[in-house]
């Protein structure tokens, strides 16, 4: 017999513009699955309640100064006794935006102010080199998300070592638990690395999706050298288009990961990394 | 505003093999240009909580709501999951809910059932939205996938389903005729009164849960029937992606045949008379046969 799960959250979502609050929301609840059958209501769990306000003060003095549109969320959790507490920022600038956290936060929004103002070239058919840890991305969607679907495995380079674990995570109390990333951390291991005369380099993606019926990874890129375009390919078209890589993973400056409508904040790391034209 | 609203519901949610049950209440309010909303406090709040403390605290009443039976979705999902076979379900939800909100003194109660199915048949994938629980297009639209063939041109002359022209209704405001179909409250509490759509700020609010930040939006569209359907024409009955503008991808059916086609649907050549069906689209949708 299978022991019923508790799961029980509080979290404090605030959205700031140009240092202002506009939007300010706390939820909390708890459920409880027996078997095949979950009961939810939103019960207030006190010690979580004040874990997350602590964690939201800590992250309102960081943000105070970001001149941007600035969302920030908390979430305090107890999953079967286990309690955590993750502090999310998504800094936009001129429609585009990055994910991070109250460490990089200040970091990140100055990369995100330098890159705003970039000049792109038209967009050729090129290879890639994918800066900042942004192969994360297309790694994410073309192996994380593909186990996620159990689909048939594909050959990728021998150099390349995806961690990806699959845990039972969930958005909200009222959400069903499922098999979702709890980080993606790509190494390489002795790649080749020539770069390219010609090349488009990727520095921010906006989002990404995998289609496990017809196997298409969709990679839509926000910041280029080429300006924002999109990939369209299958996986075996992908990791037969990874070409090299160098150097140790590089923190992706997030990644909000959508299934099911549940978005969960995964962490992601990847190596500069090159594949031949995907446009 | 300043006024408070307030919503107390509770859902019965079949979600790919699980059934859950959630029951909550909320509160929101705008104040000096800032949203707020969080649960409201109607309830005890415990220090931490376990087993007992959930099972005492789920037997409170949330007001007046009314108890939800789940033997209605449990009926339906055994209905659709035997309907579609042989065709493999990549996502089916079901929901009956009932709730009650208030706002500006004003009290009012809705109930609502919705299904999302998504039905593949590699490398194709019908989508499925409904306000019912309506097994007779589940089964139409199951039966014409399993015939489907290899993609085709999209006919000349082509009709749109109702739940398929319910998806693009959104995406034809201001390019097709079309008024808010009077009936019920907003967001805030408002009437919602039968009105021409047109380019000025829709008089109502749209608020699709507490925690969301209402805004003004044209509620429950219905285009206005003009022209005449051809009942011979091959027909579009379901939806194969989401509606991009006016770019539909669809499964038509063409006698015999069934095929998938992308078809351009910026121009509406007519709108049927038949009484429409409201569908969970945008800010609410009313389906009713087109031609293009």
């Amino acid at each position: 017999m299978i022991a019923p799960s508790t799961f029980a959250i509080a979290s404090r979502d605030e959205l700031w513009i140009r240092g202002a609050l506009s939007e300010s929301r706390l939820m909390h609840g708890h459920a409880r699955q027996h078997g095949q059958t979950i009961a939810a209501s939103d019960a207030r769990d006190e010690r979580l309640v004040v874990a997350c306000n602590q964690a939201i003060e800590d992250a309102r003095a960081t943000i105070a100064a970001l001149d941007a549109r600035v969302r920030v969320v908390a979430r305090a959790t107890r999953e079967d006794d286990v309690e955590s507490v993750e502090t999310t920022i998504t800094i936009s600038i001129g429609g585009v935006s990055l994910v991070t956290t109250p460490a990089d936060a200040i970091a990140d929004y100055e990369l995100l102010r330098s890159l705003s103002g970039s000049k792109p070239t038209s967009l050729r058919s090129l290879p890639i080199v994918w800066q900042n840890g942004s192969a994360a991305v297309l790694l994410h969607e073309a192996i994380g998300h593909a186990r996620e679907h159990d689909t048939k495995p594909v050959a990728w380079p021998e150099w390349l070592s995806v961690d990806a674990p699959l845990v039972s995570r969930r958005e909200t109390f009222r959400d069903v638990p499922l098999p979702r990333m709890k980080h993606l951390i790509a190494t390489q291991t002795g790649a080749p690395f020539v770069l390219p005369d010609e090349r488009i380099e990727v520095q921010l993606v906006a989002g990404g999706s995998y289609d496990p019926v017809t196997d298409v990874v969709t990679v839509n890129v926000a910041v280029s050298t080429a300006g924002p375009f999109t990939i369209q390919r299958t996986r075996t078209e992908i990791a037969a288009a990874i070409s090299g890589a160098a150097g140790d993973p590089i923190r992706y400056p997030g990644v909000i990961c959508s299934r099911e409508g549940q978005e969960l904040y995964v962490a992601s790391h990847a190596p500069v990394m090159i594949t031949d034209a995907l446009t | 505003m300043s006024e408070t609203y307030r919503k107390w519901g509770r859902v019965v949610r079949y979600e790919n093999g699980v059934t859950v049950r959630v029951e909550e209440a909320g509160e929101a309010s705008e104040i000096d240009e800032v949203f707020r909303a969080q649960p409201a406090q109607t309830r005890v709040s415990v220090p931490h909580l376990d087993a007992r403390d959930v099972d005492a605290y789920m037997a409170q009443t949330l007001l007046s709501v009314p108890h939800l039976d789940a033997r209605d979705v449990d009926a339906y999902v055994a209905q659709t999951l035997l309907s579609v076979r042989p065709l493999t379900i990549e996502r089916l939800i079901v929901s009956a809910g009932i709730a009650k909100h208030e706002t500006n003194g004003i009290t009012w109660s809705e109930e609502s059932q919705r299904v999302h199915l998504a039905l593949i048949k590699p490398p194709l994938r019908v989508l499925i939205d409904l306000a019912s629980f309506d097994i007779a297009i589940i089964e139409t639209i199951a039966a014409a996938l399993v015939r489907a063939g290899d993609e085709r041109e999209p006919p000349e002359r082509i009709r749109l389903a109702p739940n398929v022209s319910a998806a693009l209704l959104p995406s034809l405001v201001g390019e097709l005729a079309m008024e808010q179909a009077g009936g019920g409250l907003d967001g805030k509490g408002q009437p919602v009164e039968t009105r021409a759509v047109t380019s000025d700020p829709p008089p109502n609010w749209y608020r699709p849960g507490y925690a969301i930040r209402p805004v003004r939006a044209w509620l429950n569209l219905r285009a206005l029937p003009f022209g005449s359907i051809d009942a011979g024409a091959p027909i579009a009955v379901a939806l194969l992606a989401p509606v991009e503008g006016t770019t539909l991808r669809v499964l038509c059916v063409d006698g015999d045949d069934v095929f998938p086609a992308t078809v351009d649907a910026a121009h509406i050549a007519a709108v049927s008379r038949d009484t429409p069906t409201w569908y969970p689209y945008a800010a609410g949708s009313f389906g009713a046969e087109m031609m293009l």
